[in-house]
């Protein structure tokens, strides 16, 4: 609980309409987009709504004084609880920092407040003819800010990279207020150490963001679509892996398993050739129209080499939207076939990839769980889904161990527990399995030096 | 030296991979910056470990007995990062130059830090892959140092820099302790990113043994064209625009009238004497696409006053063309005994700007700087034309790189985009990172090396 004297002092810095201590109010800021069960220790004390730098950085000067745990949040579309406050304390919500401050068009650099949503930057920009490519599923939702706390992650990582190749500067608020800018709108910068980077993806345990510069590129002139069935999932990864060998990099190559597949094709009344056990959508993108058929014909040639029993380019924008539409429609048709869905999102190296679908499909069979397979086919991240009823005696158990041991498989095959989503609060237990011992010592004596008193995002990573 | 700690590190690395003479230590009181080590400051000892084992050993024994390390590799800097701090200990890493594995299925190349630059880019082409960053030393310089000091390179426009292709270290740490970090993953959001943190850390944080590198397809092919403009700005424009255009080409190298002159004057390669600048364009990527990226930047430089444009017809053409660039070091260094490289960077649209404040300077201090950049990252090398024995002259020299750097950070830029910090330049670094910067950087350093044995004084000065 903060003393009443206290809630006082911090509504003297965002005033009335900025602070929120109601019951239900509270309750709205207690969970995430991540499975997590709502955790009754994880109920906000108080929820406060900083318009400016200026606000956050007097927030966490009273924060730290009385020791009051901080979390940071956007729209809470996280993944694994990292803007849920599991300590109590205070929220600090920064969804009304929600400003595009500038566009520098000489040099392609684009400044921001926490609070703009992915899209709204991504139109923006488009309206523009600039592209800034980074698109994690949640983005009609999620804020820049969180992109950036989280490093997130999309299927445009393939050819264009993650949220942190193009974050170019940060202003940070530090866990006692001092405000630190890192970076600027240079492209090449090596004085001191690359601080900008340590804050990407840093999940809200080491400072507030409160401003970014991201670098923007020229809007690609034309996109393809082009959806490929395979008859083995061996094929569909080796496709995409020799296509990318060949020079013919994918905008985006999202591998689905025959699950996946068969999920959509319920949900939407497709009929299925029953050779089908995998498929991929392809995107290319570029600037000339013989170019691309250039790259699409090899990648129809590679995955005819590959098995491939259909490849079909759109060739409107409505067949486009049909064929994207199975893929976008495969988390809500997945989650359809059972009550609850764990969806991870695991990492390997893409030549990995058949070997890890292996490993998981075993895991799920000794554990008599249904899975289902789908993700970024390109850069080796891949979002298993278990498919469960909770509520059923011993299935959370079950879950829990599976979930072990798909992190271990990960491990394994030369990956990691997270490719996009972070490690919050649900994969914390996994970590030190994947760093060692002396991994963890070193990220916790980075944590240490930059919040001694650990008010920043408690019981998050470590 | 104590004799004891040399028979201590005798028995680490072996006999034959000491060194302790007078002559073999002098060798190490310089790098390829202007500055050197004092006689008193010679170290105690040079060792050349064979593996990350006998490294461990080495900085565990000199983390108990608190002796400076200074790593080094071929000792190509620019900035004073490999120098000899009096009673110390070289820590050379060129036994370790084993390219461990080239895995042509996830396009990663696994490496010792002694391998030199150019012949790991050698041995990917072979292979039809391609290592991108190309620091004008790395025919000498080794991949352990490119990576501590994030060394670009002319490529950096379209490709970035080594930061960009680094995905894994395996780091010894100032106890002694190895750590690894990332991996063979292209995502990977487990933990801080100590891999960045690492990178351009300047051998300040820990000994990198093992760096797991990105891959990408090669080009190809490629062509090269040469625009000359009466004005800086014009070339300047054309930069800028054609950037905008999305036809991002491979190098974008910009001199100025002083090197256009000396060039002419030593290699005739028929550049009027009388341009402000030269811009020297190479394209790469897939052949058909090619010509058109070479109508359209023509059509740009045109646009924006280009009064001579070739295009190499000819790799022999395209070879001609590059020998201008080439000979720009040898040109100029016929000028005055002692040349000087600087690197501030600044955003691609204030190159304008700092090249009159360099002019600007230049007379002021009656020094001849000449300027010769990466104009497509904003990189430039201000090239100071002097003689280190001249003592007036050079103490005009000193303040007239005090006053670019100064510029520099005005104009929103930096203070080094790919040298790094080291001796040269610590003095400087809270006009660019501000005492709270300096301060979090302080204490990242202190919690990795609480005694402050490695590279002492490189990047926070005495």
């Amino acid at each position: 609980m903060i003393d009443e004297k206290v809630i006082n002092e911090f509504s003297q810095i965002v005033g009335a309409r900025g602070l929120l201590n109601e019951n239900l109010d509270l309750f709205t800021y207690s969970y995430d987009a991540s499975f997590l069960p709502l955790l009754p220790a994880a109920k906000p004390d108080l929820v406060l709504k900083p318009q400016s730098t200026q606000e956050v950085a007097a927030i966490m000067k009273l924060a730290h004084k009385y020791r009051i745990p901080v979390v940071a949040r956007g729209l809470g579309t996280g993944r694994t609880g990292g803007s849920v406050p599991a300590e109590g304390g205070l929220v600090l919500c920064l969804d009304e920092m929600n400003q595009i401050l500038e566009l520098d068009d000489q040099n392609l650099m684009l400044t921001v407040e926490p609070g703009v949503k992915t899209q709204d930057i991504y139109q923006f920009c488009a309206e523009r003819g600039l592209f800034y490519p980074p698109d994690p599923s949640s983005l009609k939702q999620s804020t820049i800010g969180g992109n950036i706390a989280e490093n997130a992650g999309g299927p445009r990582a393939v050819k264009y990279g993650v949220t942190g190749d193009y974050v170019m500067g940060l202003e940070v608020v530090l866990a006692d207020g001092s405000v630190l800018q890192t970076g600027g709108k240079m492209i090449k910068n090596v004085t001191g150490y690359d601080l900008t980077r340590l804050f990407v993806g840093s999940e809200g345990t080491l400072g507030i963001i409160t401003r970014a510069i991201l670098r923007l590129i020229p809007m690609p002139k034309i996109r393809r679509t082009a959806q490929a069935l395979f008859d083995s999932l061996d094929g569909a990864c080796a496709a995409v892996s020799r296509s990318i060998k060949s020079g013919a990099i994918p905008a985006a190559a999202e591998l689905m398993d025959q699950i996946s597949i068969e999920a959509v094709a319920k949900f939407r009344n497709i009929e299925l050739d029953p050779r089908v056990k995998a498929g991929v959508i392809f995107e290319f993108d570029g600037d000339s129209e013989a170019g691309l058929d250039a790259q699409i014909g090899e990648a129809e040639r590679l995955c005819a080499e590959c098995g491939s029993v259909q490849f079909r380019i759109a060739k409107t924008k409505e067949e486009e939207d049909e064929l994207w539409s199975l893929r976008r429609g495969m988390s809500s048709a997945i989650a359809a076939l059972a009550a609850n869905r764990i969806a991870e999102d695991i990492s390997v190296p893409r030549a990995a990839l058949p070997e890890i679908v292996k490993r998981l499909r075993e895991i799920a069979a000794r554990y008599g769980l249904q899975l289902a397979v789908f993700g970024h086919a390109g850069d080796g991240n891949l979002h298993p889904s278990l498919l469960a009823d909770l509520n059923a005696p011993g299935e959370k158990e079950k879950v829990e161990q599976a979930v072990g041991e798909i992190f271990q498989a990960a491990l394994a095959v030369g990956g990691t527990l997270s490719g996009e989503h972070g490690i919050g609060l649900t994969k914390k237990d996994y970590l030190a399995d994947a760093l060692g011992e002396t991994g963890m010592a070193a990220i916790r004596s980075i944590k240490k030096a930059l919040d001694p008193a650990g008010i920043l995002n408690p019981g998050k990573i470590f | 030296m104590k004799q004891e700690i040399i028979q201590r590190l005798t028995e680490i690395v072996g006999q034959d991979n000491v060194y302790t003479s007078l002559e073999d230590l002098y060798c190490y009181s310089y790098d390829a910056s202007f500055v050197k080590s004092n006689k008193k400051d010679l170290a105690g000892i040079a060792v050349y470990p064979g593996n990350a084992e006998e490294t461990a050993k080495i900085l565990k024994l000199a983390n108990e007995e608190k002796i400076p390390v200074i790593p080094r590799g071929a000792g190509t800097n620019v900035s004073g990062g490999t120098i000899s701090v009096g009673d110390s200990i070289i820590l050379v890493l060129k036994r370790m130059n084993k390219i461990l594995e080239l895995d042509r299925k996830n396009l990663i190349a696994v490496v010792e830090p002694g391998v030199v630059t150019g012949y790991l880019q050698s041995e990917v082409e072979r292979l039809g892959l391609f290592y991108p960053p190309d620091p004008a030393s790395l025919a000498v310089s080794t991949i352990g140092g490119n990576v501590a000091e994030c060394a670009g390179g002319p490529r950096g426009v379209k490709y970035g820099v080594t930061r960009d292709y680094v995905l894994g270290l395996e780091v010894v740490l100032a106890s002694g302790e190895v750590i690894n970090t990332g991996g063979k993953t292209i995502k990977n959001v487990t933990g801080y990113d100590m891999t960045k943190l690492f990178t351009g850390s300047e051998g300040t944080l820990g000994v990198i043994t093992k760096i797991i590198l990105k891959l990408i397809p090669k080009p190809e092919a490629k062509n090269t064209m040469l625009a000359v403009f009466s004005e800086l700005e014009q070339a300047s424009e054309a930069v800028s625009e054609i950037i905008a255009k999305g036809v991002v080409p491979a190098t974008l190298e910009l001199l100025d009238n002083i090197y256009i002159r000396n060039i002419e004057e030593y290699a005739k390669v028929g550049l009027p004497t009388d341009a402000e600048a030269v811009l020297l364009i190479e394209v790469d990527g897939d052949r058909q696409i090619l010509a058109k990226q070479i109508d359209k930047i023509e059509e740009i430089c045109k646009q924006s006053g280009a009064i001579q444009i070739r295009i190499a017809q000819t790799p022999a053409e395209a070879e001609e063309l590059w020998r201008a660039r080439r000979s720009a070091f040898p040109a100029v260094s016929r000028v005055r005994p002692t040349i000087i490289g600087e690197d501030v960077t600044v955003p691609r649209s204030n190159i304008p700007a700092m090249v009159k404040q360099i002019r600007a300077i230049a007379a002021k201090y009656k020094v001849i700087i000449a300027v010769l950049g990466h104009a497509g990252d904003g990189n430039l090398h201000a090239t100071i034309l002097t003689d280190e024995t001249d003592r007036e002259e050079w103490s005009r020299v000193e303040k007239a790189i005090d006053e670019l750097f100064i510029a520099a950070v005005k104009l929103d830029g930096t203070l080094s985009g790919e040298h790094g910090i080291g001796r040269v330049k610590s003095k400087f670094i809270t006009l660019q990172t501000g005492e709270a910067g300096l301060e979090i950087q302080r204490r990242i350093k202190q919690v990795l090396d609480p005694n402050n044995i490695l590279n002492p004084g490189v990047m926070f000065g005495k």
